[in-house]
């Protein structure tokens, strides 16, 4: 269990986190979504007790990470993209870590295979791809199997494969009963992953609950194309809704599918396309920053 | 402490221009050693300046410190496994450049220097945790050796090269006065270490 409770850390005069709350729950995956600059890494940085909090508090299973008995075995964390040095190999930075956090040596070779970089293990990470060196990021981040995953931008440099990848590690782990707390500006494949959202923008939550509540909470348009826009869009005023478009068809909000309908029918004129527009993640993301 | 020292190690180890840097300094020590144990004595000290600044700065340059502080969150910890490390290595490299001068019966600048150089090499890693930037501290302290010790102190004035220098040719109040130098840096990088991790 993560929780985050009145994290604020200011520079100078500039905060660029105030005041953030909120909690990621084992067995689920929450997103933490916001524009560059919003105070993602930085909340991320102060969970991690790579940045001293202003004020505030965020804790991992209770405690403080630098209260944590055996962190790297508790906390996996993905955050910078190459974090190894260019000079040494895939393999000797795992074991590096290894020795480090005191993880199973055994484990070094397992994870360079499950992460797909078996055949470059002997290779210098100086010479690795961007995605390369994220699933080496991954592979550290899993040394000490911990039951607690975060990771900032993992998708970086990730090919399609690479992404549907780490979205099924992370979706196995969260039914393993783990905590993942991911950020990421990949809306669309962070919608397929994630259980929870939490939005930031300007250093503040906009809006923190389960995905399908914020897609419940989303206004929905009807996009519609009939004979006669013009008598359409007159008919629907007339019935209280707000009438908009796009120069081919008509978008409604504030009526359902069956009233339109309905009010065509009323109003004859022949319906040729009547579709109910679901927002997306995107969407209902650049809506609720927009509003901020 | 045991296991961030091994690994701190294993690093050094596994990275190919740390390793190259080792084996060329030592190489060139023991070519230094062949002409005169005072010259031997300067490489000694410089190269264990420049070891120590290095295994610390990879850290900060590479962005290896924040798996470093995942790892182990008590930093007064990881700065005292990076000091022993570089005990351990410096002292290591001096011994095996040293050994022409150990075996042409210079026996106590051998051992004298070999008691100096961990300071040199605390001082060095002290100083690295400061600043974090390989460059501006080789840079930096090549002009302070030069024109403040050198050519100002005339390698005389109570100031760490020349300390050291005096130190490793057996003067006790030159190796006071180096430790003192180390101290006030370990005092600063006790404090410095403190500081938020870079990426912010």
């Amino acid at each position: 269990m993560i929780e985050i409770l009145e994290l604020t850390k200011v520079y100078r005069r500039f905060r660029a986190v105030d005041g953030v709350s909120f909690s990621a729950a084992p067995g689920r995956v929450t997103g933490f979504l916001g524009l560059n600059g919003s105070g993602k890494t930085t909340t991320l940085r102060m969970l991690l007790g790579l940045t001293r909090p202003t004020s505030g508090t965020a804790l991992i299973g209770g405690k403080r990470f630098r209260e944590l008995r055996h962190p790297a075995r508790q906390v996996g964390a993905v955050l910078e993209q190459g974090l190894s040095h260019p000079g040494q190999t895939g393999r000797a930075h795992l074991r590096t870590q290894a020795l480090l956090t005191g993880a199973e040596p055994g484990r070094v070779d397992m994870l360079l295979e499950q992460v797909g970089l078996g055949h470059a293990a002997g290779q210098r990470t100086g010479d690795y791809s961007l995605g390369m060196r994220q699933r080496l990021a991954v592979a550290t981040a899993l040394l000490g199997d911990p039951a607690v995953l975060v990771l900032d931008e993992p998708a970086n440099g990730l090919d399609p494969e690479g992404i549907a990848w780490l979205r099924e590690l992370l979706r196995a782990h969260a039914y393993a009963g783990g905590t993942v707390l991911i950020s990421s500006h990949l809306l669309a494949e962070l919608a397929q992953l994630i259980d929870d959202v939490v939005i930031v923008s300007h250093g503040t939550i906009r809006y923190s609950a389960p995905l399908p509540e914020l897609y419940g909470s989303a206004t929905r348009k009807l996009r519609v194309r009939g004979r006669d826009p013009q008598r359409l869009w007159r008919a629907f005023e007339q019935a209280g809704a707000r009438v908009g478009t796009d120069g081919r068809v008509l978008e409604v909000v504030g009526l359902t599918a069956e009233d339109a309908g309905e009010i065509a029918f009323e109003a004859r004129v022949p319906v040729y396309e009547l579709t109910t527009d679901a927002p997306s993640l995107e969407q209902i993301f650049l809506d609720l920053v927009a509003g901020s | 402490m045991i296991a961030l020292v091994r690994s701190e190690v294993y690093r050094l180890a596994t990275i190919r221009s740390s390793w190259v840097s080792m084996a060329l300094f030592a190489a060139l020590g023991m070519l230094f050693g062949l002409l005169s144990a005072d010259m031997w004595a300067l490489l000694a000290g410089v190269g264990a300046f420049g070891l120590a600044v290095m295994a610390v700065c990879q850290h900060h340059q590479h962005g290896t410190a924040v798996l470093l502080h995942l790892a182990r969150p008590r930093r007064t910890l990881v700065l005292a496994g990076q000091l022993v490390t570089v005990v351990l290595v410096t002292t290591a490299f001096a011994a095996v450049s040293g050994l022409l001068v150990l075996m042409g019966g210079e026996a106590t600048q051998y051992g004298n220097t070999l008691l100096v150089v961990p300071v040199m090499a605390v001082f060095g890693a002290a100083n690295a945790a400061v600043l974090r930037r390989s460059t501006y501290l080789f840079i930096g302290y090549s002009a302070w050796f030069v024109f403040i010790e050198g050519l100002l102190g005339k390698l005389a004035a109570p100031l760490p090269f020349s300390a050291y220098l005096l130190a490793s040719a057996g003067e006790s109040d030159s190796m006071l006065i180096l430790v003192g130098w180390s101290l006030l840096a370990l005092v600063a990088a006790g404090i410095a270490i403190h500081r938020d991790v870079a990426g912010d």
